[in-house]
């Protein structure tokens, strides 16, 4: 996936304080989630960026990490899965 | 310039009311000239002044990440045993919870990463995202090529998401969600199908014979909701007991211990006996779970430390690191520590289940220990707990629950009632008001947010400088503290819960639950580097369950119409068809009505919780509270030790009491009037336009008809007809006969644990629903307006006679025979002006107190604020208010409650 379509909440420096917006802790100022991501971008571990997730269209897609294969989604944050590992 | 004809055809209720000299916006005393602010003003410490800003700049947001994992891994675990699998899901959901920490926190964790964050549970409730799902995907898909400008525009409505925006799509007008989480979201509601608590109850008490009915009386509003899916817990006293006095770690091998002592042993009990195995195993898997989250925190606060540049910020996130570390083990050992381990174990609750009204109890006793450790070593300044307090004020500020819209909107006012209660009594007999708790008064006082909401637990015995400590408080106009009688209060526990063992002593452990429902607490014994101290906590079931609310005057108003709702047109009851001769005749027929409700709700919530004790038994909560880990029974299994707390609730007592007693004077006394003339002139809303056609529902936006004069003579005699509030015989007879018929009348109903219920007698917001359904009534009062709020306020406008005649009405009854009663009172700040005034509100709260009323609470507040706040909301995102059992941003309230909180009676003399 190609950084220009990324958002702030797919970056490590990201807190989300809602749905709108979130603080970006190295430029210590709140930044709309939807703005472009800049220059301090660090991946953020979430399932559209993970080499078990396989996507199936409309924002839903599958984890191949368990046998059983659970449906997931792409924006999924994933810093505690132990299962997750990027692509 | 409007013409004199339009204006006539335009005339507004408050203008008609104003001319019969009886003021809809009536002030007590000599009115004051200009506009008065509160004079208590006191600024928080710039730390938790930048933490609350965050709060007032954040939306209500949600995400599917709890509800996402506790999903996957009971998929995982079909076939399972219940208590199991759903301890199972809720290790997963907790141990996945992603962490998120904000510079300048020294209290961390939350719900979820948003800052104001909550979300659904699909297991509970499902079949709203269902029902809406073409709209959310509609929206979601609508939204995708939204603008990041377009998403800086964020409504009026303080922190509602009232609309979409942006990639923001807002559920039931509250909540915002990621349009990308949408699917997600859908795809969840749709694995519950069939198998939530609410489809599952419903399928089950659709076998109850009065199924039928009870569908009837939810259509017409007549019960405001189902509890045994919406919120199934709340309205109670948390316990923080067992994690403060053991630690996590500790509570593991208690249970590991008790789990090799149960094993296949039935004990006597061949029920239950052997599923204490069960229990201990699921407390183990949450616990285990509860750590993870902690850890997984901690963790985050070491990264941070690690990429933080400044060193002091660096080094607070290492102090952060370093207490999570220690309390997902161990026994807290400093009060900050412990702060942080009862607002984890808080949030730990409240993402179990749907809950509203989770106290925390009585914090300033339970923390003692801490506190005076901390301060006796030098540990701690007073200074230092106070910023502490502060803090937790914000972090309590933040709790958002995700519940229907129907209850959030408009039983919650989106509040979450997580009360603290304070003073009262100890385990032997003793005043308390100890330091701690006077620190949480003036945090109250210095960082002025909704929650949590604070109690006194008023007691002749307190000290004199903790209760002017609380009169101080209520002046600064956050509305807290709310004055609870505690001798009233314990009578009344002692009753209720007498049979399951409620002794004097347990009876001094009284806290309250949601905004005002007395509940059950005892005692028990922690120690700290030695010292034993005796700490009071919840022991009881929630009582935010059973009936709930009953619309007294929308009863009332199918009596006078055989049965029939004439708003849906539909037959509710059977038709009494009855002539109603005597005013006896039309009392009776009123009970009759009300016991077909309460009946019908009761059985078909009772199937509800059945379904929610089977399926989804709370684990965490069932562990906290006294005494399932002793016994090794959980909730379901009646492991508290207080169980009697189902109630019926009822909402509209004054709309309801002032109309039975026009209906006696005006149509069985003096008869000047038939009972055909008054169901004619409510038919006909007294000549008033209706409140869809102003497009209001608003007290005072209604608007005359042209042709309304008709009307005018019975309107007036309606509203001259004597009225509660008053100290006027005539009219407290009424709310007499009421009480005393109402209070027992509920303990003929039983539990699904086969327990005797109570009376529940507060508003919250549903004065505004229910109102909003409800024909005129004989009071005088339109269609589609507000109730009187409360259980014991007057109708806005109708207490003519000052505070001491408006108590004098309110306690003509037995205020002990019921879980509580709810009196609000909107004084004028220059009425308690300075050291005197401050006096005086404690004397006034006295008077009321000593007079065997249980509660009162108070709006100082010069209702020209509110009119300006109204007109220009831009300015007063950080008001607070006053409603009813509960204190919110004034931007967040919608505008029936709004209008109703500005018609109150002001008392510019006290």
């Amino acid at each position: 996936m190609e950084i220009k379509t990324l958002h702030h909440n797919d970056c490590m420096n990201f807190c989300p304080l809602d749905v709108a917006k979130g603080l970006c802790r190295r430029k210590n100022e709140l930044t709309l989630i939807d703005s472009n991501t800049c220059d301090c971008y660090v991946k953020l571990p979430k399932c559209k960026f993970c080499v078990n997730y396989v996507a199936s269209g409309d924002n839903l897609g599958i984890c191949k990490a368990e046998k059983d294969e659970p449906w997931a989604y792409p924006e999924m944050i994933a810093v505690t899965c132990e299962m997750f590992s990027f692509a | 310039m409007a013409t004199p004809v339009v204006e006539q055809r335009q005339k507004l209720l408050a203008e008609i009311l104003m001319e019969k000299g009886i003021p809809i916006e009536y002030r007590y005393g000599k009115e004051h000239e200009g506009v008065s602010d509160r004079e208590i003003k006191n600024d928080p410490t710039p730390r938790a002044n930048q933490l609350k800003n965050l709060y007032l700049n954040s939306l209500s947001s949600v995400n599917v990440e709890f509800p996402y994992w506790y999903t996957r891994e009971w998929r995982k675990w079909d076939g399972e045993i219940p208590i199991i699998r759903r301890a199972k899901a809720l290790k997963a959901a907790f141990s996945h919870l992603t962490p998120a920490i904000w510079p300048g926190e020294k209290l961390v964790m939350g719900k979820t990463y948003y800052y104001r964050g909550s979300f659904p549970m699909p297991w509970l409730s499902n079949t709203f995202f269902m029902a809406k799902s073409d709209d959310l995907y509609k929206a979601a898909l609508a939204r995708g090529g939204a603008s990041a400008g377009e998403e800086a525009k964020f409504g009026a409505g303080g922190g509602n998401v009232t609309q979409d925006f942006g990639n923001v799509v807002s559920i039931a007008g509250k909540f915002g969600i990621r349009s990308e989480e949408v699917p997600a979201l859908v795809k969840l509601a749709y694995e519950w199908k069939d198998k939530s608590v609410e489809e599952l109850g419903h399928k089950y008490e659709m076998m109850v014979p009065e199924y039928d009915l009870k569908e009837k009386i939810m259509r017409s509003v007549i019960c405001m909701f189902d509890s045994g899916y919406t919120l199934p817990q709340g309205r109670e006293v948390i316990n923080y007991y067992y994690p403060l006095a053991y630690g996590f770690d500790g509570l593991l091998k208690m249970c590991r211990e008790r789990k090799d002592k149960v094993a296949g042993r039935a004990d006597g009990d061949g029920l239950v006996g052997i599923d204490r195995l069960y229990y201990y195993e699921a407390v183990i898997l949450v616990i285990e779970g509860l750590q993870n989250w902690i850890l997984n925190y901690a963790k985050e606060a070491r990264r941070l430390e690690a990429i933080t540049d400044d060193p002091s910020q660096s080094k607070e996130y290492a102090e952060i690191a370093e207490m999570l570390e220690w309390i997902a083990h161990n026994q807290p050992r400093t009060f900050k520590e412990a702060l942080q381990m009862t607002c984890l174990i808080h949030f730990a609750v409240l993402n179990e289940d749907a809950i509203s009204g989770m106290s925390p109890g009585r914090v300033g006793q339970v923390l003692y220990p801490w506190y005076e450790q901390d301060i006796e070593s030098g540990r701690a300044t007073k200074e230092e707990i106070c910023e502490l307090l502060q803090l937790h004020r914000v972090k309590f500020t933040c709790i958002d629950a995700f519940a229907s819209t129907g209850v959030v909107g408009g039983v919650l006012s989106s509040n979450t009632f997580n009360n603290l209660s304070m003073g009262g009594l100890n385990k032997f007999g003793d005043p308390e008001g100890n330091e701690l708790e006077m620190l949480i008064l003036e945090a109250g006082m210095r960082l002025q947010s909704t929650q949590p909401t604070l109690s006194c637990l008023y007691d002749d015995k307190l000290p004199e400088d903790f209760l002017l400590k609380c009169a101080e408080t209520v002046k600064s106009g956050t509305g807290y503290p709310a004055f609870m009688n505690n001798q009233i209060g314990m009578q009344f526990l002692m009753g209720q819960y007498g049979e399951e063992g409620m002794d004097i002593t347990d009876a001094r452990a009284i806290a309250i639950g949601g905004c005002l429902e007395t509940s059950p607490c005892t005692w028990k014994p922690l120690t700290l580097n030695g010292k034993e101290y005796w700490i009071p906590g919840g022991a009881g079931q929630p009582t935010s369950v059973g009936v709930h609310f009953i619309a007294n005057p929308k009863v009332l108003e199918c009596v006078l119409f055989n049965g029939k709702d004439h708003r849906t047109g539909e037959q509710v009851y059977p038709p009494h068809n009855r002539k109603l001769e005597t005013f006896e005749e039309l009392w009776q027929t009123f009970c009759e009505y009300y016991e077909m409700t309460v009946d019908c709700l009761a059985t078909t919530n009772n199937i509800q919780h059945d379904i929610w004790r089977k399926n989804n038994m709370t684990v965490i909560n069932s562990f906290l509270k006294p005494d399932c880990l002793d016994r090794g029974l959980h909730i379901g299994q009646l492991g508290y030790r207080y169980n009697a707390t189902f109630n019926i609730e009822s909402c509209g007592t004054i709309t309801m009491v002032n109309s039975l007693v026009a209906l006696k004077k005006l149509v069985y006394e003096d008869k000047k009037y038939t009972l055909d003339e008054m169901r004619d002139a409510i038919l006909n809303n007294f000549g008033f336009k209706t409140a869809k056609e102003v497009g209001s529902f608003s007290l005072l936006s209604q608007v005359k008809r042209e042709d309304g004069a008709k009307y005018d003579q019975i309107h007036h005699d309606c509203l001259m007809a004597p009225k509660y509030g008053n100290d006027d015989p005539y009219a407290d007879s009424v709310l007499r006969m009421y009480e005393d018929w109402f209070c027992p009348m509920t303990r003929k109903y039983e539990s699904l644990y086969g327990k005797k219920m109570y009376a529940c007698q507060i508003s919250v917001s549903t004065h505004g629903v229910q109102g909003s359904v409800t024909l005129a009534s004989s009071d005088g009062r339109l269609a589609g307006t507000t109730y009187a709020d409360a259980s014991m306020s007057a109708y806005p406008g109708t207490d003519r006679n000052g505070p001491f005649a408006l108590f004098n009405s309110a306690t003509v009854w037995d205020h002990s025979m019921s879980q509580n009663s709810q009196m609000n009172l909107k004084i004028h700040p220059s009425a308690v002006k300075g050291p005197e005034g401050t006096r005086k509100l404690l004397d006034l709260t006295r008077a009321y107190m000593r007079k065997g009323a249980f509660h009162i609470q108070y709006n100082v507040v010069d209702s020209k604020v509110l009119k300006d706040a109204q007109a220009h909301p831009e300015n007063y995102r950080e008001l607070l208010v006053r409603v009813a059992g509960f204190t919110q941003y004034w931007v967040e309230l919608g505008k029936p409650i709004q209008d109703e909180v500005i018609a109150r009676t002001e008392y510019e003399e006290i």
